[in-house]
């Protein structure tokens, strides 16, 4: 898998040869921190897995799944291919409905918390 | 932190759909290792069928486009008393509701069965999302066969995903009738 999967992503103790994080953590950083201590991010992402499901998204991308595999041979996909043939299409295919709410979830949790 | 109201703004709309974009990335790669999954271990029923699927459908499709059949010698064309011919194998296209693949209509009714569940290879399809038509077919299936299908398979499956579980708990408890 690759290293963008930074769900903990915690500021790194000081280390000399990593000056760049010496400074305060940013905003992105404690945003992500808050979200996943409040809980708040694991409900969010199961509100947009739940609307991705209901508005036919994840069928899409199964579909487009079992058409690579067919071409490709069952025993010769890897996650990384599959993850690399559906992340276009699935970013571009979200409806706009499903991420204004997505959207106006995360600004209002932004707003409770702001500093 | 000194900022002005407007670079609040634009801050907070850029974490906002910098974590978005996390949350679909994530999201992303669950629906893909899980389609990894039913590849490697074989759990998709279908998945033989498809290339015959496909290929029947595109016989049939080519069997339309085909101006120069041979009518004549099949019975079931012929000129109706208003003239019409009606030809041997329906020439519109559908997508089916169900997996979404395009079948030719005369094609349609024997993809249903096996797509949507009259054969015993339907039933035990897994790859479903939680969808109210597959609940609805189990639900009117035999006795023995809706339970070995709710307990073991059906079930097991439906709550592998976290809020799928609970749509598919809901459909199957009997009050959702309508698609």
């Amino acid at each position: 898998m690759s290293a963008k999967r930074s769900s903990i992503n915690r500021p790194p103790t000081p280390d000399v040869d990593r000056d760049r994080e010496n400074q305060e953590p940013t905003l992105q950083e404690i945003i992500n921190i808050k979200m996943i201590e409040s809980g708040e991010k694991e409900r969010l992402k199961e509100l947009l897995r739940e609307r991705l499901i209901e508005c036919g998204w994840r069928d899409e991308m199964k579909s487009l799944c079992r058409a690579y595999t067919r071409k490709k041979g069952r025993n010769n996909v890897t996650v990384d291919d599959l993850v690399h043939v559906i992340t276009p299409k699935g970013r571009a295919s979200v409806p706009d409905p499903v991420k204004a709410e997505l959207l106006q979830r995360i600004r209002s949790f932004l707003a409770s918390t702001a500093t | 932190m000194s900022l002005t109201n407007d670079d609040n703004m634009s801050a907070h709309s850029q974490v906002s759909s910098h974590f978005f974009e996390d949350l679909l990335d994530s999201i992303i790669v669950d629906v893909a290792s899980e389609c990894h999954r039913v590849a490697r271990l074989g759990l998709d029923r279908n998945f033989e069928e498809e290339e015959e699927e496909l290929r029947l459908s595109a016989q049939a499709r080519a069997r339309v486009a085909d101006s120069s059949n041979n009518g004549e010698t099949n019975s079931k064309y012929v000129v109706d008393i208003f003239g019409q011919t009606h030809p041997p194998v329906a020439n519109e296209i559908f997508e089916c509701m169900n997996c979404g693949r395009s079948i030719v209509a005369g094609r349609f009714a024997p993809h249903l069965e096996k797509c949507m569940g009259k054969g015993r290879k339907a039933r035990l399809k897994v790859t479903r999302s939680a969808t109210a038509a597959q609940n609805r077919y189990t639900r009117g299936s035999p006795g023995s066969s809706y339970s070995s299908y709710s307990n073991s398979t059906g079930m097991n499956r439906l709550s592998n995903g976290a809020s799928s579980g609970v749509a598919g708990e809901e459909y199957s408890n009997g009050s959702f009738e309508e698609l």
